[in-house]
């Protein structure tokens, strides 16, 4: 019957030849030599070029996709107030959508993904604008441009069309960054 | 006994500097990438390539320090490592 003599768990095992051959300190061996610090720094630098690389290709990939949409009917929009707002999907569940129906009743949607750094916009009746909670963007209600804020870039603007009494989104448009200067 | 006290103070140096030149680079590349979030958000695709190319770069410089840039007492010859006092 085996006993452990030791109470330490977490000292790894002695596979280099010099642990096997000298004795050393143990509680030296969870400590992190200047070695394993350096391969350490070069697995992130690794990780930090692969994430940037995925990211643009993702980026880049995602701006050649043409896909052409098919209507959907916004359900609960015939029924919405002025001055007030209607979250929906379009043009799949994944991608969150705002409708707003402004003071003169007009309908203007909008996908609800701020251009900053994607948190959702809601709908500020008191101020009719779309404000971004994370940090302090404000879009215009009835264009979707930046009023003011970190966001470089307008929200993609869905297209609404009216038939029949019912609101359809027909298509989903993403503006493009305009120089400040 | 100097010459080693010596060589030994050197090497400590070059593994000092080794370990702040990575963690800059690392701080550098940790900026790039957010650079690279914040440009595909904003769909300004055109800046994308140098951001990534930038990465690349810093990696490349990070490998170089790790792979081949060490203490000159510790360079390897076809005989060995060459210390200080065999010089």
């Amino acid at each position: 019957m085996s006993k452990n003599l030791s109470d330490e768990s977490d000292v790894r095992a002695a596979t280099a030849p010099f642990q096997a051959e000298f004795p050393y300190e143990r509680d030296e061996e969870a400590q992190v030599t200047r070695r394993e610090f350096c391969n350490f720094l070069g697995l992130t630098s690794a990780a930090l070029f692969v994430g940037a690389a995925g990211f643009a290709a993702k980026g880049a990939l995602d701006a050649r996709e043409s896909v052409s949409l098919a209507a959907a009917r916004i359900d609960g929009a015939e029924t919405l107030g002025p001055n007030s707002s209607l979250n929906f999907h379009y043009p799949t569940e994944r991608d969150s959508a705002i409708l707003i129906r402004t003071a003169d009743g007009a309908y203007h949607a909008y996908g609800q993904k701020c251009t900053h750094l994607s948190c959702p916009v809601y709908y500020a009746r008191d101020h009719q604008r779309l404000e971004c909670p994370c940090h302090e963007g404000a879009f215009d209600a009835s264009t979707g441009d930046v009023l003011y804020g970190p966001p470089p870039r307008a929200l993609d603007v869905i297209e609404v069309k009216t038939r029949d009494g019912q609101v359809w989104a027909t298509g989903r448009t993403a503006s493009t960054p305009k120089t400040r200067g | 006994m100097i010459t080693d006290r010596r060589s030994k103070t050197g090497q400590t140096a070059v593994w000092q500097a080794r370990l702040i030149m990575l963690v800059m680079i690392n701080i550098a590349q940790l900026w790039i990438l957010a650079a690279t979030v914040d440009a595909t958000l904003a769909r300004n695709f055109s800046v994308l390539l140098p951001l990534v190319v930038a990465s690349g770069i810093c990696f490349a410089i990070t490998l170089s320090i790790i792979k081949w840039w060490r203490p000159t007492s510790r360079r390897k010859t076809s005989s060995g490592y060459v210390r200080e006092h065999d010089r």
